[in-house]
């Protein structure tokens, strides 16, 4: 009778100890992911988009490989092409690369914001070809001044029929 | 008795919270320079993720209470699980509200951005922590391993909340900065946001209480269950 029994507990506690096991890998590759993302952090070599300065530095390495270009968009240099494209030029840190973005530009893309464009270099050429704009704002929000809306709107109010 | 009436009172008070929340925020707050109406996202958005931290915040020091070994208690454990999966519901919001207010302002659903990145894992992370709860075994092992999990998966907090600082982000910083006390917005603006935050607050409260409270009577009834078995079993004579 009882060494018909033994077995049960014994492949319990094997089994157990394997559960234990795997547990405690799966612990180890956790905490492995995660301290190689705080080190990643700490060494910013984790880089969601490359600055235009730093994109022209790095011009014959990048070739025509797809990347995140940030930089300002200058004023007075956007200009609508034919169908959704739009051409504008970037500014960063003294670079300045012209960007030919296919598609409409999100709702707040204006000159004199920082944005960030994916596409890639167009052949040999330093001018960029992009199909997604990001536009990036910063945490500051004031309100609007009412006032001012209302003579906006008073001024535009005698061209209306 | 009592406990009952103040939990009654946090979850009407959270519910009349977000109720003005959403109407100051709809309908008496300005539009803001530039963002237009789309400013009206920043009094739910922020909160949803400050709830989401402090739900994980709880969860950590329940499961370090509970691996304590001289405050070693089940409450401890049903606790830190109570709060994990209000979190998860937060971050899930988190990641809809910011999602949208994502596709209004910069002009997409989603990108790999490290902020956005840190917070999916957050997600992913402690979902698979409640999965890990669900795993069948014995009740001491399961919550000690638990609170493991739990200790583990918070180490993505601070790495969610710093990334903005520490890498290329597309996400602007903080605007309720804790490390420099700066706050960025001003007036009836900034009354909605600290409204938000103090409504979810008490929203999270009251969930996390009546969470806790169904496991505390799901164990009573696991217990009462086991006793009128065995009572049972006596009854028709067996030999225990």
């Amino acid at each position: 009778m009882s060494t018909a029994t033994t077995p049960a507990p014994v492949a319990a506690r094997q089994s157990a100890a394997a559960t234990r096991r795997r547990l405690a890998i799966v612990g180890v590759i956790i905490v492995a992911a995660l301290g190689f993302l705080v080190y990643k952090g700490l060494t910013s070599a984790i880089v969601f988009f490359k600055t235009a300065s730093e994109a022209l530095a790095n011009r014959a390495a990048l070739g025509n490989s797809t990347f995140q270009l940030e930089g300002t968009v200058v004023h007075g240099s956007v200009h609508h092409l034919g169908g959704a494209s739009v051409a504008f030029e970037l500014r960063q840190g003294g670079a300045t690369i012209h960007v030919v973005n296919s598609g409409e530009p999100p709702q707040l893309f204006r000159p004199g914001l920082p944005v960030v464009v994916v596409g890639h270099f167009v052949g040999t050429s330093d001018s960029f070809a992009s199909d997604q704009i990001m536009v990036k704002h910063s945490q500051q929000y004031i309100a609007a001044h009412p006032s001012r809306v209302r003579a906006a709107g008073a001024k535009k109010s005698p061209a209306r029929p | 008795m009592k406990s009952n009436r103040i939990l009654r009172l946090t979850g009407a008070l959270g519910l009349a919270g977000v109720v003005a929340t959403f109407w100051l925020g709809l309908f008496v707050t300005p539009n803001a320079e530039f963002f237009g109406s789309l400013v009206r996202l920043l009094y739910v958005h922020p909160s949803m993720a400050w709830v989401a931290f402090l739900a994980y915040g709880m969860a950590f020091l329940s499961s370090l209470l509970y691996l304590w070994p001289r405050t070693r208690h089940p409450r401890f454990d049903h606790l830190a699980g109570a709060s994990a999966e209000v979190g998860v519901v937060f971050t899930g919001l988190t990641l809809v509200t910011g999602s949208i207010w994502g596709r209004t302002t910069w002009g997409v659903w989603w990108t790999w951005d490290p902020l956005l990145t840190t917070t999916a894992l957050l997600f992913v992370l402690y979902l698979g922590y409640l999965a890990l709860r669900r795993v069948p075994g014995d009740p001491e092992v399961v919550a000690r391993r638990s609170a493991i999990a739990a200790l583990i998966a918070f180490i993505d907090v601070p790495i969610v909340y710093f990334s903005v600082t520490w890498w290329r982000s597309l996400h602007q910083p903080p605007t309720v900065n804790l490390a420099s006390r700066h706050l960025y917005v001003h007036g009836i603006m900034a009354f909605t946001l600290f409204l938000s935050f103090a409504s979810f607050t008490l929203v999270y409260a009251w969930l996390t209480a009546q969470r806790y409270r169904l496991y505390a009577l799901a164990e009573k009834e696991a217990d009462e269950g086991l006793d009128l078995a065995l009572e049972e079993r006596r009854a028709e004579g067996v030999p225990a």
